[in-house]
């Protein structure tokens, strides 16, 4: 199955030419998870703080649904 | 340092030598115990015995990075409290190299007359008569005044809504390109400005005085591991200056927080079209500056200038409020509009966060369609001619809501919040609920808890550990505001060895001991006048609450109301109230 995985912030740069405006298309296999996608896909954990499934926040233990769409966002400083 | 006093009844200037109580204070702290001690908090907040008070942080002026904060306070007139708002820009570290730990503002000049306050080396500070100024917009008057004193000068001035005495009216700054462009926006400072007819303090950019430091090399060893951590930060490193704070953007979207048409959803449809990456590359396609230093002392450089599709000068800087309070919280998804409006903020001088708020509810009344960005346009141009409309909207969503009969006003103490629905980050319900200043973000930005570590240390639609996270935040928050750091620069001290070489920083310069007990007691003092003057001024517990809007309508995504309870509101700052 597939989902669509955007990046945000200065992430993209870390891959230069890999992630399109639209998001990359990454082949998972059933009951992957948030954590497991960012495993997978060789971000250094400290730079993902913020995931997002179809629009909204997700949890570490979340499975990825069939064609959703994953943001993932760095952690945060004030306002 | 010095102290310069300022009666604008009797027109004159008078230097003080600084008291001893105020010795270890700089930025809130100051403003907020001397106004606490020195004005009556039954003062009409636009009468003669309201006292504004400018001050620079505790180390503004010294060798630390990001410290060029101004702390602006008085009694509000839009919240009827206490009020401190701070300011970027070149003001603050110019005012402490003149050797100026404050330039307080007494009194109220004769009917018919304005002013300016010429502040110059050597202890010369001068009013100069300005009616001619009265009613010039800011980009205008700093251009002039410029030319007319030379362009090494800070200026820090009110537009024609403090002229007006709008309760939006912010106070504007100049950056380091001698534009207005850097704003004390919140709770209404520019109208007590202009009640006083001060349209602008003009300070001299060429002080040479030393800042007095007891221990100068651990100070400079202290600082220098500060600003090694800022620049190795990614946040503060990397992100702020390619994005600037419009890079919350996105992720407050995503987590169904940021707050839409009035708060009616937490989600915005037309988001990628003004989120931080789509106004980086727009800035980066029309030949503008996503990377800009904004304020002295900075290494961060989170500003930017905005252009137009030719190029032409638009705005400096787009932040991730304005770019909520006048796109999403008005339906507007249009970029170019939002810049537009941000730079009609600042040059009429209103706080843009108010001002969206206030043209938030107005639309939600019917009175124009969400997304009308014209008429957004039209009705900031009003609050600057001062129609009957135009004086409604600059003062703010509470009377707008007035106005309309419409009981959708999402403010505490009569101030808008921010760009984080306390629904879906029930962090900053706490926060806007309890801090002294009205909904406010900076005074205890809860955000990265609540959201982070893949959905937040503490669950952001629950109620549970928000109080405690809150209280600790703006109890930091209050102590980080009179040392005088920027907000930006916080990762130098967030982690344990970050905070050390602030309280080594803290202890070189005064020459006293200085641990993180003496760092929670300076911010728990701060909070403790604050809330004692608001007592004093008749704002009581209920005054900390959200509007019923929020305890009431469930927030799309997440369809959840505000869970903290009045009894958890009240504990939060229970143990710094007199009568507890």
């Amino acid at each position: 199955m597939k989902i669509r995985l955007k990046l945000y912030g200065t992430l993209p740069a870390h891959y230069p030419g890999l992630y399109p405006d639209s998001g990359l298309i990454v082949d998972i296999s059933e009951n992957t998870t948030v954590a497991d996608l960012v495993e997978r896909v060789k971000l250094p954990q400290e730079h993902v703080a913020i995931v997002a499934i179809n629009g909204m926040l997700a949890k570490a233990e979340d499975v990825l649904p069939e064609g959703a769409e994953i943001k993932f966002f760095q952690p945060l400083n004030g306002g | 340092m010095q102290f310069l006093r300022v009666n604008m009844s009797t027109e004159s200037v008078q230097w003080e030598n600084v008291a001893e109580e105020y010795a270890i204070l700089g930025g809130r702290a100051l403003t907020s115990i001397m106004i606490n001690n020195e004005v009556p908090a039954t003062a009409a907040p636009l009468g003669e015995e309201n006292k504004l008070i400018f001050a620079p942080g505790y180390f503004t002026g010294t060798s630390l990075i990001n410290t060029g904060r101004l702390s602006v306070g008085a009694k509000s007139p839009l919240t009827g409290g206490i009020k401190e708002s701070n300011v970027g820009g070149t003001v603050a570290y110019s005012l402490a190299r003149l050797g100026i730990k404050a330039v307080i503002i007494e009194g109220k000049a004769a009917a018919g007359k304005y002013f300016c306050l010429n502040i110059e080396a050597e202890n010369r500070a001068t009013l100069i008569s300005a009616d001619a100024l009265k009613g010039m917009r800011t980009y205008a008057l700093t251009k002039k005044l410029q030319e007319q004193y030379g362009d090494r000068k800070s200026i820090t001035c009110i537009g024609p809504a403090g002229d007006l005495q709008l309760l939006s009216a912010s106070i504007q700054s100049t950056d380091l390109d001698g534009r207005p462009c850097r704003a004390a926006g919140r709770g209404g400072l520019g109208a007590v400005m202009g009640a006083k007819g001060l349209k602008a303090l003009i300070v001299d950019r060429q002080g040479k005085t030393p800042i007095e430091i007891a221990d100068q090399d651990r100070f400079q060893k202290a600082s220098s591991a500060y600003a090694k951590a800022v620049r190795a930060d990614e946040f503060s490193g990397q992100i702020l200056p390619e994005f600037g704070t419009a890079v919350l953007v996105e992720p407050i979207n995503a987590a169904g927080a940021f707050p839409t048409k009035n708060a009616r959803s937490g989600q915005f449809a037309g988001i990628d079209k003004i989120s931080g990456e789509t106004m980086a590359r727009v800035i980066r396609e029309r030949g503008g500056k996503t990377q800009h230093k904004g304020c002295s002392q900075c290494i961060i450089d989170c500003s930017n200038e905005f252009v137009t599709e030719k190029g032409d000068y638009v705005t400096s800087s787009l932040e991730y409020e304005t770019i909520w309070a006048m796109g999403g919280m008005i339906g507007n998804d249009n970029l170019d509009a939002i810049a537009r409006l941000d730079f009609l903020c600042d040059d009429i001088g209103l706080d843009t966060m108010n001002t969206g708020v206030a043209l938030a509810v107005a639309f939600d009344a019917g009175y124009a369609s969400f997304g009308d960005a014209d008429a957004a346009i039209r009705l900031v141009e009003e609050a600057a001619a001062g129609t009957e409309m135009g004086r409604i909207i600059g003062n703010g969503p509470g009377a707008v809501g007035k106005h309309f009969h419409h009981d959708r006003i999402p403010t505490v103490k009569g101030q808008g919040m921010a760009a984080y629905d306390p629904r879906a980050i029930q962090g900053m319900a706490v926060t806007y609920a309890t801090t002294p200043m009205g909904a406010d973000h900076t005074a205890g930005w809860v955000v990265d808890k609540n959201l982070e570590a893949f959905g937040g240390t503490v669950n952001a639609l629950e109620a549970a550990g928000q109080v405690e996270i809150s209280r600790n935040t703006q109890i930091h928050m209050a102590a980080v505001d009179t040392a005088g750091i920027c907000d930006f620069a916080q990762s130098g001290l967030a982690t344990a060895e970050g905070i050390e070489n602030v309280f080594t920083m803290m202890s070189a310069k005064s020459g006293q001991a200085f641990g993180q007990n003496d760092w929670t007691e300076l911010g728990q003092r701060v909070i403790k006048a604050e809330l004692a003057f608001n007592k004093m001024a008749g704002l009581t517990r209920e005054d900390d609450r959200l509007p019923p809007m929020f305890y009431n309508e469930p927030l799309p995504p997440h369809n959840v109301v505000v869970k903290v309870s009045a009894a958890e509101m009240d504990s939060t700052f229970n143990f710094l109230r007199n009568d507890s």
